[in-house]
């Protein structure tokens, strides 16, 4: 297997003028292609800030984030929205669907920022739907689905780039049992026959219970990494 | 997509957008609405000037313009007005003959401006025979009869069928004197032509001048006004010795007034355009805060920064474009109206009429006005939503993503 993420002794302080809050702490991570990874730990442990890191969403203020071998710590702004359309997909705890759009057009959206023909991403859009259960939901805005359907429609966003890897953060926290338990499924399902990779942050047991790798954090620091 | 995301965003917040699209809306009304009031005004007090006391054109001998001296009539006057009465540009002629001097009353006396007119063509290129409030505009057949402006019958403290005596200097040099009975009071929108400006027959005042048939004004009114610089080109060519002049010419600071209106109206404009961009940029801003977590997201997701900025701007030229055909509508029904019924103005009527203009004003909305002021508050419209459009770039979006 092919090392999608590596990070080296990364480390991210807030506030490092006033009060600092160092809320990853040197860390050194690498991630396979096809893993299903959990990144677990209590509140304030660094999960989400490590996945901002590592999805590029914010810079590190010690060491280096390598995306496919790609230092992404040293490129510009611009050109890191443009490594994120192409290469990673998000899923929110809170999904962060636009609300204005369908659920299809809400998938179809990524594919229109990469440029892809209409008929490309209506097509792609209705197959992901399909895939994540919602066909009867396509012309359905997020106000008008359920909040584990609508985590259903971010994950098929996130799947719609084509992404490298997926990070999901808290995917479930918002979600009741049932919705967990589909949403996991659909999670499992693309890992296992897609081989896409999946990195999520969470507290949930049966989330954790169903990742194949936990790492744990405490303070920012990696404190275990087991595989089960 | 991008417009579609646009459009249905600002159906978001219905009322919000309401506010903003009827500002734009109020903004545009106002700035056209003060583009016809002050045409209107300027228009008023041109056709008011021109009808009153310049007429379209003058004929002048060039040293009589200076100091008014009766000695410098126009050379050959009654022939250029037959020629003139036979140009089919011309709508009405009138020759006068001018001096100046002192009208005096049992109680003081008041320099002015003495016109002597022949009564049926003054009419014609003059609107001072429909301004009469007392008496009437030389109808009897009686000699010496003067029409005076009210003021000055205020300021001279003499009624109607009053007698007065007019003083001044004679073709001869000598100081000369008339009695004469007052047959007429007008009150014109200007009150300080009324003050300065009195009206005799022709004849009797040629008679106490001396002047015989000299003429030192001919006044002009064309059938169309807007040929008044090339009719006036036209006699300047064929009587070369003679001033003739347009009433821009004849008085620079009415040429100078509709200048000035212009950049008021513009200065005036701009304020009004001013206040609409802060309350746009207020709305654009609370409407961007509002989705910061959105526009983390978006970024997050892959949308890069001038998309972002042009989805915000899209939505403020969305916004814009309802309220444009709306202003317009409502200036349309509105100044319409205005234009017809006219705007009192009573309350500020002494104050306009010491700069000659009328009590009441009829806005002249002109098609030319609506594309400039269109424009100005699309560009408007458009520039207020730079700054949230900006804010919003500057949204990081890990944060961004976990604002509440």
């Amino acid at each position: 297997m092919s090392k999608i993420i590596e990070s080296h002794n990364l480390s991210k302080v807030y506030n490092p003028d006033t009060i600092p809050v160092c809320a990853v702490d040197g860390v050194n991570l690498a991630v396979d292609e096809g893993e299903f990874t959990a990144l677990v730990g209590p509140s304030g442990s660094g999960k989400t800030t490590l996945l901002n890191l590592i999805g590029g969403l914010d810079y590190p203020t010690g060491g280096e984030v390598k995306i496919d071998g790609v230092d992404i710590t040293h490129i510009s702004e611009n050109k890191l929205i443009d490594f994120r359309l192409r290469n990673i997909g998000f899923v929110f705890q809170a999904y962060n669907l636009i609300p204005v759009l369908t659920a299809s057009e809400n998938v179809e959206f990524v594919m229109l920022l990469q440029k892809k023909s209409k008929r490309e991403r209506e097509q792609r859009a209705e197959e992901l739907l399909i895939e994540v259960g919602l066909k009867d939901k396509l012309n359905k805005r997020p106000s008008e689905l359920s909040g584990g359907q609508q985590q259903r429609v971010a994950v098929a966003r996130a799947l719609a780039s084509k992404p490298r890897f997926i990070l999901a953060d808290e995917p479930t926290a918002n979600l009741d049992s049932k919705s967990t338990e589909n949403l996991l499924e659909i999670m499992a399902k693309l890992n296992k026959e897609d081989k896409m990779t999946f990195i999520f942050s969470t507290h949930d047991q049966r989330v954790i219970d169903k990742a194949r790798r936990v790492v744990t954090l405490v303070d920012g620091k990696i404190v275990s990494d087991t595989k089960q | 997509m991008l417009f579609k995301i646009a459009w249905r965003n600002i159906w978001r917040n219905r009322t919000r957008s309401l506010v903003v699209i009827a500002s734009v809306a109020v903004g545009l009304f106002a700035g056209m609405f003060m583009m016809a009031f002050f045409a209107g005004m300027a228009k008023q007090e041109i056709d008011s000037t021109v009808e009153t006391q310049l007429s379209h054109l003058q004929f002048h001998n060039p040293l009589f313009i200076d100091d008014k001296d009766v000695n410098y009539p126009i050379y050959k006057g009654p022939a250029i007005i037959d020629r003139l009465k036979k140009d089919n540009n011309v709508k009405a002629v009138s020759g006068r003959i001018i001096t100046t001097g002192m009208i005096s009353s049992s109680s003081t006396a008041s320099g002015v401006e003495i016109h002597g007119i022949v009564p049926a063509d003054e009419k014609a290129v003059s609107s001072i025979s429909q301004d009469m409030v007392e008496g009437a505009y030389f109808t009897g057949a009686k000699k010496n009869e003067i029409v005076i402006g009210k003021k000055l019958s205020e300021k001279l403290g003499v009624k109607l069928h009053n007698k007065i005596v007019l003083t001044f200097q004679s073709k001869t040099g000598d100081l000369t004197a008339g009695s004469f009975r007052i047959a007429g009071i007008f009150r014109s929108r200007n009150s300080s032509f009324d003050e300065t400006t009195v009206f005799t027959r022709f004849d009797d005042l040629a008679g106490i001048l001396g002047t015989g048939n000299d003429i030192h004004e001919i006044a002009v009114i064309l059938k169309d006004g807007q040929k008044v610089e090339q009719v006036t080109k036209m006699y300047q060519k064929e009587y070369p010795s003679l001033l003739v002049q347009t009433w821009k010419e004849l008085s620079p600071q009415m040429a100078l007034l509709t200048g000035i209106m212009d950049q008021v109206m513009y200065i005036v404009i701009g304020i009004i355009l001013l206040a609409l961009m802060f309350g746009i940029i207020n709305t654009m801003l609370m409407a961007v805060l509002e989705r910061q977590r959105e526009f983390g997201m978006l970024m997050a997701i892959g949308m890069d920064k001038p998309r972002v900025f042009f989805m915000i701007l899209l939505e403020s030229v969305m916004l814009t474009c309802a309220g444009i055909p709306a202003g317009i509508l409502f200036t349309i029904i509105t100044v319409g109206s205005l234009s017809r019924h006219g705007i009192d103005m009573s309350a500020f009527s002494q104050a306009l009429s010491q700069f000659g203009f009328s009590n009441i004003i009829y806005p002249d909305l002109q098609r030319s006005t609506f594309l400039p002021v269109t424009l100005m508050t699309a560009f408007t419209a458009v520039l207020s939503a730079i700054y949230p459009a900006i804010k919003a770039l500057r949204f990081k979006p890990a944060e961004a993503i976990h604002k509440i």
